[in-house]
């Protein structure tokens, strides 16, 4: 897919009369800065290691009304217990399959003539997102309000076109309010493009615990942009499992606008075939007396590759910080990638950081030890990957999700270890 | 049980055995005494089958088969088990966990009922008792955060729950304080019958005060150079390993 590929889909875009007509030239403006950067090349310092010919040697064409496929779609295979679910099929949101509590303001595409998307910042994915935004929704919830049952949007991408989706996700929790948020990404399509971005705010005193599962089918690419924003005394709890798509990137930007504000993000990516997956983080501590944490790990066979490039950020003004990075890989194959690159910039004196990274085959001590106690090569090999995953799998407090994860962990596993 | 016949291993192309010659018969005990690097724990990675240990001649039988070509799980379900000089930290893997996964494959080999969660543990607790093991080791990643005691406690936790018929001690006495030592003797005392052999692989004296071999052997440069009985042990505590290198 080449710039006048893009052209003609934003072409079609705009000449839709569902759109507020006041947002035309910031479309307009915005999809001529993506058109002038053009997509990311090897060349650009964030996107060396990320192959971006998938999106290229394939056209996509944006979703239509008719892609919605109200009612032939079966979500209930992705359905999750005891959660509230927002079902969106190739952008769309379908409300009679979806149920979502009421203590929430949700708004949908129904609202869209006064909705204006957000920019946030002007990479080429924000830019393509806010110009060929075609779907969003936004949850708000009220002050001072617990919603303890999850909420679940699921992202479901199915049929036999190559689609382009760029949905928008606004996420406000109010002050002293608290939520769980799960986003999943699932496809039985042949090929898709998916381009997310994601707006978290969150007051003080509040607090959201928010998942991410990328499971796409092979042939799909998902890119996601997560911008998070918090106020004072706010706790925000990121998790993400991906263990599908062949292109999978996420970049994620952490605000801590607020004192005593708490931010961990944690990871685990599971990667076979020639999966690429790539998490880029920026933890911007602009506050004093924040915590924040990255704890990202990544198993990889086959000839995947991977990428973790976690950036914290302590400014001058931000004493007494306590941040900590993490990233732990293990490599299941010799042609297996993985570059992990932690960093810190610290400008302020009174801080406590700290990082580490390691990247290694499995421990051939570790299964020596276990084979010489009986158990097999096979099985000791399972013992030792699931030891190294479960850390961060056991640390999800909810039952439900937490069992839903291990299962796809061990599908994994089981097509990984034979 | 155990007939080692002029065995020579190689470790990343060096030749480190040269020709051992052992025969430990059920119910004995024997010891294998030497100094650093005279092929002590060589030995007893060959006969459990650790990789990049190259049997370039000679052959290990056990049972009156060779072993040689089998795969170290085989070999340790067959009855051999190793208490590893250093045992192996296995982060996220629950001690349980493992010990229950261990005992299965055996139970399984065995073609017995495997243990369920809950009868595992009132069959381990049993064990626990008997090398005196406070039960938080359990729930602890495998020898993760244990001393140098604990660890060779749970190597003798393991050996228990396994019932091999050849026990390969390695070096059990090292980094022990002396209660540990003592409680991890007794273990071996009890366990020992006239099914089941031991092969006590050591550098001091030491552990000898509190388990009495059959035979002991002196290993210098990858070759069995003496056997004797016991009162081998009290000459080489006495005159020390000089007297016997030529």
């Amino acid at each position: 897919m080449n710039l006048n590929d893009y052209q003609n889909e934003f072409n079609k875009l705009i000449a839709r009369q569902s759109f507020s007509s006041n947002l035309y030239p910031f479309r307009k403006d915005t999809f001529h800065k993506f058109l002038d950067s053009g997509l990311p090349t090897k060349k650009w310092e964030d996107w060396k290691h990320t192959d971006l010919s998938f999106l290229n040697k394939n056209i996509f064409r944006i979703s239509e009304t008719h892609d919605a496929l109200s009612d032939s779609i079966d979500v209930s295979k992705y359905k999750i217990k005891n959660t509230y679910t927002a079902v969106i099929v190739n952008g769309h949101y379908i409300e009679s399959k979806s149920e979502l509590p009421q203590e929430l303001k949700i708004l949908t595409n129904s609202e869209k003539k006064n909705w204006t998307p957000k920019n946030k910042k002007e990479t080429p994915f924000d830019l393509l997102n806010t110009s060929l935004c075609d779907s969003n929704i936004s949850i708000v919830t009220k002050p001072n309000t617990v919603i303890k049952k999850p909420i679940h949007i699921l992202f479901l991408c199915s049929g036999k076109d190559n689609l382009m989706i760029n949905p928008q996700v606004n996420i406000d929790i109010m002050a002293s309010s608290s939520a769980t948020i799960i986003e999943q990404y699932v496809s039985d399509t042949s090929s898709f493009f998916q381009n997310t971005s994601v707006f978290a705010s969150l007051g003080k005193n509040s607090s959201l615990y928010h998942i991410r599962i990328h499971s796409n089918s092979d042939e799909t690419a998902n890119i996601s942009n997560l911008y998070v924003s918090q106020r004072d005394d706010s706790t925000y709890n990121y998790f993400q499992l991906v263990d599908g798509g062949a292109l999978q990137r996420s970049d994620i930007y952490t605000d801590l606008k607020g004192k005593n504000a708490t931010c961990s993000l944690s990871g685990l990516t599971l990667l076979d075939k020639k999966q690429h997956s790539a998490t880029y983080i920026t933890s911007d501590h602009i506050m004093p007396h924040c915590v924040s944490s990255q704890n990202f790990k990544s198993v990889l066979s086959g000839n995947s590759s991977g990428v973790f490039n976690g950036r914290t950020i302590v400014r001058q003004d931000s004493q007494k910080t306590d941040s900590k990075q993490s990233n732990k890989n293990l490599l299941l194959s010799d042609q297996a990638i993985m570059n992990s690159n932690p960093q810190l910039e610290i400008y302020a004196d009174d801080v406590k950081c700290a990082h580490g990274s390691t990247t290694g085959a499995l421990d051939s001590e570790a299964l020596f030890y276990m084979q010489s106690r009986g158990i097999n090569r096979k099985d000791a090999i399972s013992l030792l990957i699931r030891g190294f995953v479960s850390e961060l799998l056991n640390g999800i407090e909810n039952e439900e999700l937490k069992n839903h994860l291990f299962v796809k962990f061990d599908k994994w596993l089981l097509n990984n270890n034979q | 049980m155990l007939e080692i016949k002029n065995l020579h291993v190689e470790v990343e192309g060096k030749q480190i055995l040269n020709g051992i010659d052992l025969h430990v018969k059920a119910g004995e005990m024997h010891a294998i005494m030497g100094l650093n690097g005279s092929g002590k724990s060589t030995l007893s990675n060959a006969i459990t089958g650790r990789e990049n240990y190259n049997v370039t001649k000679g052959d290990i039988i056990y049972k009156n088969e060779s072993i040689l070509e089998m795969e170290p799980n085989k070999r340790a379900l067959a009855g051999i088990f190793m208490s590893f000089q250093y045992p192996t930290v296995i982060p996220g893997v629950n001690n349980t966990y493992f010990l229950r996964a261990a005992v299965n494959a055996k139970r399984k080999y065995n073609e017995q009922k495997e243990y369920d969660a809950a009868s595992f543990l009132k069959f381990v607790k049993s064990k626990l008792q008997e090398v005196e093991m406070d039960s938080k080791y359990l729930k602890r990643a495998v020898n993760e955060g244990f001393s140098g005691g604990e660890k060779k406690r749970n190597e003798m936790l393991q050996l228990l729950c396994l019932e091999p018929e050849l026990a390969i001690m390695d070096e059990t006495d090292s980094g022990l304080d002396i209660d540990a030592l003592k409680i991890i003797s007794k273990g071996i005392n009890n366990y020992k019958n006239k099914n089941r052999s031991f092969l006590v692989i050591t550098h001091y004296q030491r552990l000898l005060k509190y388990i009495e071999p059959d035979v002991v052997h002196v290993l210098i440069d990858g070759k069995i150079i003496k056997s004797g009985g016991k009162e081998l042990a009290l000459e080489l505590e006495e005159k020390g390993y000089s007297w016997l290198e030529s």
